[in-house]
């Protein structure tokens, strides 16, 4: 049904050699799009957790209507076509100055990343949660203890998957990074794309094996998480 | 600390990023797409107002584009739910441990990224129209077989246990419980899918020929090979609007009641 693309390389690769493993690890520019990357998702991930945490732990308690308008509101982006995401942030990015910014692409990437860390982040703040905080409280814990005692325990696996599945998001990223990437900006997925329209060399493999990698080493925890929910 | 997070302020972050994030881009974007062509240096004018843009939306080729666009992505959203569902059903018989390897395959493509599995793709098959579905259809269906895995799974088995025990066969237990519980989560899945399927990029951009354009290639091409940033703010905004139209007008189609009555 499915397979891993990157294992299938242009023919010439028939001989295994790391010569294009090498050209990669010295070559500036892969390496500044790899570091960007993964510095950018790092990035991503964190902020898209932070800001997606509190608005999932205060949205609990608001009656049903209100809710589902916030989650509306917040959700839609996630359904919206990156391209048209992307052709709207470049003018405002460009008037504000962070086109062509590693920050700005963060604070994209964060934007995209967002409504799926806060699906991730709602659906784990429930009744249970709230009716424990409570105990805590009556039994006399300030609102800090409760907090660090608590609720962080207890949103640990998902405040974990939130942040892996931020950070395989913004690696991936090509569509809207497409639009805010410049020659000062740029991330893998940025670099691969020109390469792989124009003039694809096994480079290109690589550099998707490298991104592949790293993703498929988040792969059993977000499995492990939907199937036993 | 916890409660000044649960009185609603926490909120706040999340709900001016998003505002800021996602729906002023919007804004900007149909205001872009207002306004007229640069005529020196720059992407437009700024503080122009003009509704020729939406004028050359009547062109033909960008007609036909929409009209492909229209298409393309129905074709990919119905072939997506169909695949997605018959993938759900078949995970839903396995074993957990089945299970998660299924979900696991299922989601390989997605942390390959898309690029890899374009290439991957690419070596397979012929550019063409077929090309361009698969790999959509491919980047699309995952979602759907999420959706209604999820759907299926929460079926109460004891229906299906009471079914059998009572006689009904694999065929009739499925016709009668299991089809009519996915409805709506069918048709959840095939609005998500067309909405992913009406913006198709990447699918008709790097496996289809240039013809098979969809309107998202159309104005990414628009703005950075022609520079035409207004003109392409109003492609944009015509894709937006028949996304609108997806989401609006599905349910009311798919619940149309039968037109005789005796």
């Amino acid at each position: 049904m499915s397979f891993s693309p990157d294992s299938y390389l242009t023919p010439p690769l028939t001989r295994w050699s790391t010569l294009w493993y090498h050209q990669l690890a010295t070559d500036p520019r892969w390496l500044g799009a790899l570091e960007a990357s993964l510095l950018i998702a790092v990035c991503t991930s964190v902020l898209s957790v932070l800001v997606a945490t509190p608005a999932a732990l205060a949205m609990h308690q608001w009656p049903a209507a209100p809710r589902r308008g916030l989650m509306l509101f917040v959700l839609l982006p996630a359904l919206l076509p990156p391209t048209a995401m992307g052709c709207g942030l470049l003018p405002l990015f460009q008037r504000i100055g962070l086109w062509g910014t590693y920050h700005g692409l963060v604070l994209a990437h964060a934007i995209l990343a967002l409504p799926i860390a806060f699906l991730i982040l709602q659906s784990a703040v429930d009744e249970r949660l709230a009716h424990l905080e409570a105990i805590a409280a009556g039994l006399g814990a300030s609102p800090r203890q409760v907090f660090w005692k608590i609720t962080g325990p207890l949103l640990r696996p998902a405040l974990a998957t939130a942040a892996i599945v931020a950070f395989v998001l913004s690696l991936n990223e090509s569509l809207v990074s497409l639009f805010l990437t410049t020659a000062d900006n740029e991330t893998l997925p940025a670099l691969i794309w020109p390469q792989l329209r124009y003039a694809p060399t096994p480079v290109v493999a690589v550099a998707s094996a490298v991104t592949t990698g790293l993703s498929l080493a988040a792969l059993p925890f977000l499995v492990r998480r939907i199937v036993t929910r | 600390m916890t409660r000044s997070l649960r009185s609603g302020w926490g909120v706040a972050p999340a709900a001016v990023m998003t505002a800021i994030g996602v729906y002023v881009p919007l804004l900007l974007l149909f205001r872009l797409s207002l306004c007229a062509p640069a005529r020196g240096r720059g992407f437009y004018e700024p503080g122009s107002w003009t509704l020729q843009n939406y004028a050359r939306l009547a062109d033909p080729l960008v007609a036909r584009t929409a009209a492909f666009t229209i298409v393309f992505g129905l074709t990919v959203a119905a072939v997506s739910v169909a695949l997605g569902y018959a993938s759900a059903l078949f995970l839903y018989r396995l074993t957990e441990r089945g299970q998660r390897i299924g979900l696991a395959l299922l989601l390989l493509p997605k942390t390959a990224g898309l690029l890899a599995t374009l290439f991957g793709i690419q070596y397979w098959l012929d550019r063409g129209l077929f090309a361009a579905l698969i790999g959509e259809v491919y980047f699309v269906f995952p979602y759907s077989v999420l959706v209604l895995f999820a759907a299926l799974r929460r079926i109460d088995p004891d229906w299906l246990g009471a079914a059998r025990g009572l006689g009904a066969s694999r065929w009739q237990i499925f016709r009668r419980i299991v089809l009519p519980l996915s409805r709506p989560a069918l048709l959840v899945a095939f609005q998500l899918s067309a909405l992913w399927g009406l913006g198709s990029f990447l699918g008709p951009l790097f496996l289809g020929e240039p013809r098979h354009s969809t309107l998202s290639v159309e104005f990414h091409r628009r703005a950075f090979e022609y520079g035409e940033w207004p003109l392409a703010a109003a492609e944009a905004t015509l894709l937006l609007g028949l996304l609108l139209l997806a989401v609006v007008g599905l349910p009311s189609i798919a619940r149309q009641p039968p037109r005789r009555t005796p």
